[in-house]
């Protein structure tokens, strides 16, 4: 709760051209505050001394900068000591978005400012609460990525904990025969440096390894995860602040893969058997049937990948892989014929010149589909082709058959965590099985704080990209680390103090928070109360959505701010005809749309107030109340794309929403209304030129519908 | 579908080792048919040809594109070769497959009279050689000797074809005006064998160059002037593979230089619009694209515009990889589609510098054409107006 506030109005950019300042002043005065000022420049140099001394003669607990967006001059207004800081769009919001000296556009002004300030009424500055930590990471897999990790972590004096369920490091690296050249210079294959990383990691003193281990147990809270890891029949116990997943992966289970061959003849094989067998016999291939010196192989890419009876995606590697292979039979023989069969050739970045390679050598490249593969009598494989290009068939006898079959992520079936989590011991699977909760925005980031996902167990990845992932892993798990020791969110919220305050003794159990809390951050007691772990939470506010007696709040984020926020807008009465729409918008998308509607000059109707969320999952239903009470004619949800392929920072926030307006339909009934004054719209950032419309159509609804029959 | 395929990659190998060596590095991606111009006209050929798939069956060693309407059917025209992404070398790899058919003794029948006329007189056209220089008959042409700068190689399309007799003509004409030192060594001279190549008729070929090298280095030639831009290829390209240095340009090149260095005044007034059309051998082939635009700018009163395509994206005549010799349908002429773009922009006259072009293009302008378009060669022109 902020006593003492103050309201900051900048007239710069064009704001003070369009708009009428001494109202924005008075509007600011409505609710007294202990200081209202103006400058025409308010983030530069003059306009911050003049912001810095108001708060110090006036000890000001909360202020309101109206302004530019939040989103801009971000340095500068986030260095003002001691305060809170709610930022009022006046520029892109109002200004730069509507007609100038315009009525409408002016009240729109006003509300901003009102908003502001009504919100700093329960607001106030969080304090930063920081955590002992251990320093310690533990690695989960010691492959090249979790090896990769270890030295990532040891390298800035993390103590590291690498546990590898085999008897020795290495992975899956050490079973590789060759590895694709790095330097392209190069024109034979490298040999992997499985023993050079091992030498490394042995050599690391803050480096402790545990082979043939497996993690039994996590538990806690991320600089407080107190792990059992199971060595044989040892059991070693440690307090651990973060956790690199580097699991590594599978080979698709190739017996499903029978109309490929698979299973019918020993000559047809996995490009991971046909690996280790180059590997066992040094470079010499045998067909596995009866040892003879192979004179052809065949090659089928995307077996099982791509294909909706099995895995529905491309594994990135598996055509990199079957060039090196092809290379391989060349090598063994130059005169031995080597088939690709395939649908396209995926050789990104520098494999392309491996590509080049591999065809330069005669290699034979068939784009089509397999019609059938059958044992040739009992040696080798027949293989019946569809040849697009030709629009053919094509006969092959072939002394073997590799299929090249796609990459799992281990975690697919088989625990690996074992969190005591209210929410389950394993990550939760996302796109194909895989745990990335965010692809694009947040690599290594796992749904799970404090656990960063590397290497192949994150996505399919070849070698050389496991190592830069186990080290970007790693950085994410330090940075963890960091951050929660100063008490500080981790992403994508990095450095906010504020920790969501459960008002327990008001808690009816309903165990909203508890499963809706996209992080796993909320266990439970035995009755169903909310247990919080705070260095879990990600701050976004799903949880204060979710809670029906509202018992959730952050410091500087909550139910009444938001309230407030909506009670201080002016509704004119109906005979004005200025319907008013509420839009609660999500900050990282919708409210970034808005302002690139404000830069590309777009317009946008006078009659919307902008509510910006930190999520849209933390939309509490009683705003809807708020909102309609006050006399406001709609409600406007506006947050990410939701669906497999979301675009929300925290997951699911828009589709929670979305489930809990439905569930506002009651309330409209109870109020009798129609359920057409809420709306919700997906808006990514991209859409910021269908915002008009966006607006205009709602607006258009609801003078359908009439004024809301609560305003006064 | 027939019966399955069943590769051969021996005979992929073969191909490469036997001058076809960028067969394997075609990855298939189809955008030699789609720049092929056969895909701008209709007809069996069109329907029957797509250079993708004979590139691909011959990586594979299957057989299946042997046949006239498929594996004579490329122009060479080279626009699929500019713009392959893996610079895979189409025209060669489609001169390796007709030798190799060539060699097993089933050349077209339309190409068996072309061969023998060059072997007996050294020409594809049927002619004597003694009438090689019947061009020559009612002008004064001065003969090389050891005197002379430049030997003017007058191709044999423009020693026994009618109609492009006197662009030859034409250009001793200009020639002698510029005072430039050149001359022809005569009937001894036989074609330079750049088409027969292509069709695959690799020993013909090897005769005809080691005659010509022979006769070359015989009488000290060392500068050449050619008349049709694919032996200003053969000669500047092939010849020199074959150890046989000359220094060779096309007469646009030459023609560019005199005006340039003032040797060449021009006084008339041209008063026409006219339009060229980049011959593929002089274009794609030899990279000479501004040289005979320079020589048409040069000209008083002309107003020069550009086919839609033009330069390195130009559409063949029609009358490359042998297809000279051949019949092609109408419809199926790629010349059609220069004329019809020629009348779109109101030229008078669409100008060339290569006599096959000057061919296809007359025979599709009697189709497509109207009365007042003329073809004309650039020297024919230039002549005119000096």
């Amino acid at each position: 709760m902020a006593e003492k506030v103050g309201c900051f109005i900048c007239t710069g950019c064009s704001i003070g051209d369009a708009l009428d300042v001494d109202k924005l002043i008075e509007a600011a005065n409505e609710t007294s505050p202990a200081v209202v000022k103006t400058h025409p420049a308010l983030c530069q140099d003059e306009g911050l001394a003049i912001i810095n001394s108001e708060i110090e003669s006036n000890a000001l607990e909360a202020i309101s900068i109206a302004a530019c967006s939040g989103r801009d001059k971000t340095a500068a207004f986030s260095a003002l000591p001691n305060v809170f800081v709610e930022r009022a769009s006046l520029r892109e919001g109002v200004v730069w978005t509507h007609e100038a000296g315009d009525e409408d556009t002016q009240m729109l002004g006003e509300d901003v400012v009102r908003m502001s300030l009504g919100k700093l009424k329960f607001a106030s500055l969080p304090q930063a609460q920081p955590v002992e930590v251990n320093n310690r990471v533990m690695v989960i897999g010691g492959g090249v990525s979790g090896m990769s990790a270890a030295l990532g972590a040891a390298s800035v004096g993390k103590k590291v904990l690498l546990v590898e369920k085999e008897a020795t490091l290495g992975g899956f690296a050490q079973h590789l025969h060759k590895i694709y050249p790095k330097d392209l210079a190069l024109e034979a294959y490298p040999e992997p440096d499985v023993a050079g990383l091992i030498d490394q990691v042995g050599a690391e003193d803050n480096i402790t390894v545990y082979t043939g281990a497996e993690v039994g147990r996590i538990e806690g809270a991320p600089a407080q995860f107190d792990v059992t890891i199971n060595q044989g029949a040892e059991k070693i116990n440690s307090l651990i602040d973060s956790v690199v997943l580097a699991a590594g992966w599978q080979p698709y289970d190739a017996t499903k893969l029978e109309h490929l061959g698979y299973g019918k003849s020993p000559d047809v094989v996995t490009n991971v058997d046909f690996e280790k067998l180059v590997k066992e016999n040094d470079g010499q291939i045998k067909r596995p049937s009866d040892g003879k010196s192979v004179e052809s192989v065949l090659f089928v890419q995307c077996a099982g990948s791509r294909d909706d009876d099995h895995l529905p995606y491309c594994s990135n590697v598996c055509c990199a892989a079957s060039l090196k292979q092809a290379s391989y039979v060349k090598e063994h023989n130059p005169e031995a014929a080597a088939y690709i069969v395939y649908k396209d050739i995926r050789a990104t970045g520098h494999y392309e010149e491996v590509y080049k390679r591999v065809q330069q050598l005669g290699t034979v490249f068939i784009k089509g589909e397999i019609e059938s593969i059958e044992p040739n009598g009992d040696k080798g494989a027949v293989i019946e082709a569809t040849d697009t290009l030709m629009n053919e068939q094509v006969f092959i006898e072939a002394d073997m058959v590799v299929l090249a079959t796609g990459m799992v992520p281990t975690t697919l079936d088989t625990d690996v965590l074992n969190l005591t989590y209210r929410l389950g011991p394993e990550l939760p699977e996302r796109e194909y099985g895989f745990p990335n909760s965010h692809f694009v925005c947040f690599p290594y980031e796992t749904q799970r704080t404090g656990i960063y996902a590397a290497g192949a167990v994150r996505m399919p990845m070849d070698l050389a990209s496991c190592v830069d992932d186990g080290t970007g892993a790693a950085t994410k798990a330090v940075q963890a680390i960091d951050l929660i020791s100063e008490g500080k969110a981790t992403l994508p919220r990095v450095g906010d103090f504020s920790i969501p305050d459960f008002a327990l003794q008001r808690c009816t159990q309903c165990k909203r928070c508890t499963e809706e809390c996209p992080f796993g951050a909320l266990d439970e007691d035995e009755k169903g109360t909310p247990k919080p772990n705070p260095t879990r939470c990600r701050r976004c506010g799903v949880c204060m959505g979710a809670c029906p007696e509202r018992i959730v709040t952050f410091d500087n984020y909550n139910v009444q701010m938001l309230s407030q926020a909506v009670k201080s807008v002016f509704v004119p009465d109906e005979f004005e005809e200025k319907p008013r729409v509420l839009a609660f918008a999500c900050e990282n998308d919708a409210v970034a749309a808005m302002d690139m509607a404000a830069h590309n000059g777009l317009k946008l109707n006078p009659f919307v107030r902008i509510i910006p969320m930190r999520c849209l999952g933390s939309f509490n239903i009683v705003w809807v109340a708020d909102a309609l009470s006050n006399g406001i004619d709609g409600i406007m949800l506006m947050g990410c794309k939701f669906g497999d392929d979301y675009q929300c920072h925290f997951i699911k926030g828009s589709e929670l929403a979305n489930t809990r307006m439905g569930n506002v339909q009651d309330t409209l009934d109870r109020l009798m209304l129609e359920s057409e004054r809420l709306r919700l719209e997906q808006v990514s950032i991209t859409d910021y030129d269908k915002l008009p419309k966006i607006f205009d159509d709602f607006l258009e609804k609801l003078d359908e519908l009439g004024p809301n029959p609560y305003k006064e | 579908m027939s019966d399955p395929k069943v590769p051969i990659p021996e005979l992929g190998d073969l191909v490469v080792q036997t001058g076809g060596d960028t067969l394997y590095k075609c990855m298939q991606c189809g955008l030699c048919v789609a720049s092929c111009p056969w895909r701008l006209v209709e007809g069996e050929i069109s329907e029957e040809f797509n250079v993708r798939k004979v590139q691909h069956m011959a990586q594979l060693g299957v057989e299946g594109y042997e046949s006239d309407n498929v594996l004579f059917a490329c122009t060479t025209c080279g626009l699929c070769k500019v713009r392959c992404p893996r610079t895979s070398n189409v025209i060669d790899n489609q001169r390796i497959l007709r030798a190799m058919i060539a060699e097993a003794g089933s050349v077209p029948p339309v190409y068996r009279g072309v061969i023998a006329s060059l072997r007996d007189n050294g020409n594809p056209w049927q002619g004597e050689r003694e009438e090689r220089m019947n061009w020559t008959a009612e002008i004064d042409v001065p003969k090389f000797d050891e005197d002379t700068e430049y030997l003017l190689y007058v191709c044999c399309t423009s020693c026994y074809d009618q109609r492009c007799t006197e662009i030859a003509q034409a250009l001793v004409s200009v020639l002698k005006k510029a005072g430039v030192s050149f001359g022809i060594i005569g009937e001894e001279e036989s074609c330079c064998g750049e088409s027969i190549r292509k069709i695959g008729a690799e020993d013909t070929f090897q005769t005809l160059a080691a005659k010509n090298i022979e006769l070359f280095n015989d009488r000290g030639v060392k500068k050449i002037i050619t008349t049709s831009p694919h032996c200003l290829f053969t000669l500047r390209h092939e010849y020199a593979e074959l150890g046989a240095e000359y220094d060779v340009v096309h007469y646009t090149q030459f023609l560019a230089t005199l005006i340039e260095e003032g040797k060449i005044k021009i006084d008339k007034d041209l008063g026409k619009k006219v339009i060229f059309h980049d011959p593929c051998y002089l274009g794609r082939h030899n990279e000479v694209y501004e040289a005979p635009r320079q020589v048409l700018d040069a000209m008083p009163g002309i107003e020069r515009v550009e086919m839609t395509r033009f330069e390195v994206e130009s559409i063949c005549c029609g009358g490359g990889g042998g297809r000279i010799w051949t019949e092609t349908d109408p419809g199926a002429r790629f010349g059609d589609i220069r004329i019809r773009d020629a009348m779109a922009k109101e030229a008078d006259v669409v100008a060339t510098a290569c006599p096959y072009c000057t061919i296809m293009l007359d025979a599709s302008n009697i189709t497509e054409g109207k009365e007042d378009l003329a073809i004309k060669d650039i020297v024919e022109i230039l002549d005119q107006l000096i």
